[in-house]
């Protein structure tokens, strides 16, 4: 039993899936979520465990929505999904291979079915073509911020003629050849998050990693039908940013490191105020920012606002105050009722000037 | 109050009476009105009230007794399991529930939902296991072609020969083609035989020949002898290959399998039986 098994407690680990890895790399900073993440540890249930529920996650109707379209994608031997390949990357007819790795043999544990993805990708990459063309569910680690995460995948790794491709099937409307920005952006960037997994895969198999393409193949309903189109999306910005970001999360172990021994975040063992307490220990770096995108978000924003941290103001207003942390100590620098430190005296000085300045506009 | 007093008339058992009770129900009418008109010379209100709303009831009898039978044919006439049988004799290939619903629907008037079709699998194993070949057919699993476990949403005949129920990689590509060309190829025996499918069925085959290359032009109703004839072309591309697997895959079954596992698939872990 690992460190981190003994902060989640008995139950079951969350796999990572490219949603969460992407909001990971937008807060790099933040080590609470980096722990949790790497434990594995439910933070909607714990979240509603200490008292702040986020009104956060995706709508059960999306979700159904979702589902709804996938299958109808992947229907028959996925019979839509290679039309809209025949027709955009003019795959031959011959190539029509289907294999399905969502279990091995009725055995769905992580361990086989990655072993079983390496293997039916190493084959089809060295054996050439005839060796296998869609690969549903494929199972793809990563290594996060040190620690090793499967990657629950929604899509299909594809070959043509050696190279590789992420199929990503989502089911908001591409309407007249124009698609929601946001909704094309966050696509994107949990394509470059798979394609950084099988990236990674092919360089443990000692493949050329650059046998996975950037550009990724997104499925999406056309106009107001339900009939899938298909779109090619190049995601080779995203999968920079995020490997810059990913290079940059802190490294599990120096968190733990730091972490008073015997902490856990159980939830069936310890009380809400415990769980608080434990959960606290941990730093967190919250930007009004994760809201969007974290569920541990209310609990962090009510811990920045008891602390009068600078951190609730949002990321320009925090860089522009350059290291002090909480707003009680900001305001008496302003007003020269605290004395700055050495490295305080230029801020110190520029926000005495802002006061001036303010209390002249509004006098 | 009221209201109940409406059900001490024994009209309710007269409304599905048929032609032969008319005489009865106009008898019934006639009574209540002459009731009607004496309780009323009476100055009994709350009785006149309930007398008038069992004559409407009456009424209303009358005439339900006046239209044709209800067709009694809504309620299944065969069981579920017959109809998915039925289903798959057309298709002729292992397929997925939802398909299998479709199918039924639009070529059998069936009413069958997905969901009564999810524990149809392993009821028919818990059959097979309890007195084997007692039933004619099992409506067993499809084969995957490596690990020979069973796959996953697709149900087949245990009559078919093992080969037809062994699921190789170009094997969901070719069971698509096959089954839009048997499909097709039931169109065109109804019109053949002077009957027209249903648009129902004719919807079926147009989506399903959309994704298959020549056999529709746009969004145009889809042509069975065209069907036919493009996934011929396209199947004739897979068949080899797909054939030499799954014989291969199909004799390696037969060799290393018992008869239960045979028909439900081995797997990696024991069947889910429980």
């Amino acid at each position: 039993m690992t460190r981190l098994d003994t902060l989640r407690g008995p139950a079951e680990p969350l796999d990572h899936n490219a949603r969460t890895i992407a909001a990971l790399a937008v807060n790099p900073g933040c080590d609470r979520r980096a722990l949790l993440d790497a434990a594995g540890v439910d933070k909607q249930k714990t979240a509603v465990h200490v008292g702040f529920p986020a009104p956060f996650g995706q709508s059960p109707f999306a979700i159904t929505r979702a589902k709804s379209f996938d299958a109808l994608v992947k229907a028959n031997g996925c019979a839509h999904l290679l039309r809209l390949l025949r027709d955009t990357l003019d795959l031959s007819i011959s190539e029509a291979s289907y294999a399905d790795i969502s279990d091995v043999g009725g055995n769905d544990d992580h361990h086989v079915r990655h072993t079983r993805t390496r293997a039916l990708l190493k084959r089809a990459a060295t054996d050439g073509d005839g060796a296998g063309t869609l690969f549903d569910h494929p199972l793809l680690k990563l290594t996060v911020a040190g620690h090793e995460v499967y990657l629950e995948p929604a899509v299909i790794a594809f070959q043509i003629e050696g190279r590789f491709h992420i199929v990503e099937i989502k089911s908001f409307a591409v309407i007249d050849d124009q698609a929601d920005a946001g909704q094309v952006a966050a696509a994107a960037r949990q394509s470059a998050v798979y394609v950084h997994a099988l990236r990674a895969l092919f360089a443990a198999e000692g493949l050329d990693p650059e046998r996975v393409s950037h550009n990724v193949v997104l499925v999406c309903p056309k106009d107001f039908a339900n009939h899938p189109t298909a779109t090619l999306l190049d995601v080779r910005q995203q999968l920079a940013a995020l490997e810059r970001q990913l290079s940059r999360l802190p490294r599990i172990d120096r968190i733990l490191d730091e972490l008073p021994l015997g902490i856990t975040f159980d939830l069936e063992t310890q009380s809400p105020d415990e769980v608080s307490k434990a959960v606290a220990t941990v730093d967190a770096r919250f930007a009004p920012e994760c809201l969007a995108s974290c569920e541990m978000s209310l609990f962090c924003r009510a811990e920045a606002r008891d602390n009068g941290s600078t951190d609730m103001l949002g990321r320009a207003a925090r860089d522009e105050l350059g290291g002090i942390e909480s707003v009680p100590a900001v305001l008496g620098l302003a007003d020269g009722s605290r004395l700055p430190s050495t490295e305080q005296l230029e801020i110190a000085e520029q926000l005495r000037y802002v006061r001036r300045i303010y209390t002249e506009a509004v006098a | 109050m009221e209201a109940s007093g409406i059900h001490r008339f024994p009209v309710g058992p007269l409304i599905r009476c048929g032609t032969v009770e008319l005489d009865a129900l106009e008898k019934r009418i006639a009574e209540l009105r002459s009731e009607i008109r004496a309780t009323k010379a009476a100055g009994d209100h709350a009785t006149v009230r309930t007398l008038r709303a069992e004559l409407r009831t009456a009424e209303r009898a009358w005439d339900d007794a006046l239209e044709p039978e209800p067709e009694p044919a809504k309620a299944p006439l065969l069981p579920v399991r017959e109809q998915v049988h039925q289903a798959l004799t057309l298709l002729g290939v292992p397929t997925a529930t939802k398909m299998i619903v479709t199918v039924n629907e639009a070529f059998f008037a069936g009413h069958i939902t997905t969901s009564q079709l999810t524990s149809l699998r392993r009821d028919e194993e818990k059959s097979f296991r309890g007195s084997p070949y007692a039933r004619p057919y099992y409506l067993c699993a499809a084969l995957t072609s490596e690990l020979l476990s069973p796959a996953r949403g697709l149900l087949a005949v245990s009559t078919w020969p093992m080969q037809n129920r062994i699921i190789g990689p170009l094997s969901p590509r070719a069971d698509f083609l096959t089954s839009a060309t048997r499909i097709a190829e039931h169109i065109m025996r109804l019109t053949g035989a002077g009957e027209d499918a249903s648009p129902s069925a004719y919807r079926l085959l147009t989506r399903m020949a959309q994704n298959i290359p020549g056999a529709v032009d746009g969004f145009d109703q889809a042509d069975p002898t065209q069907v036919i004839a493009a996934a011929g072309a396209e199947l004739a591309v897979h068949e080899e290959s797909d054939i030499s697997h799954r014989g291969e895959a199909a004799q390696r079954a037969e060799r290393q399998l018992n008869e239960v596992t045979q028909l439900f698939g081995a797997g990696l872990k024991t069947a889910r039986t429980a």
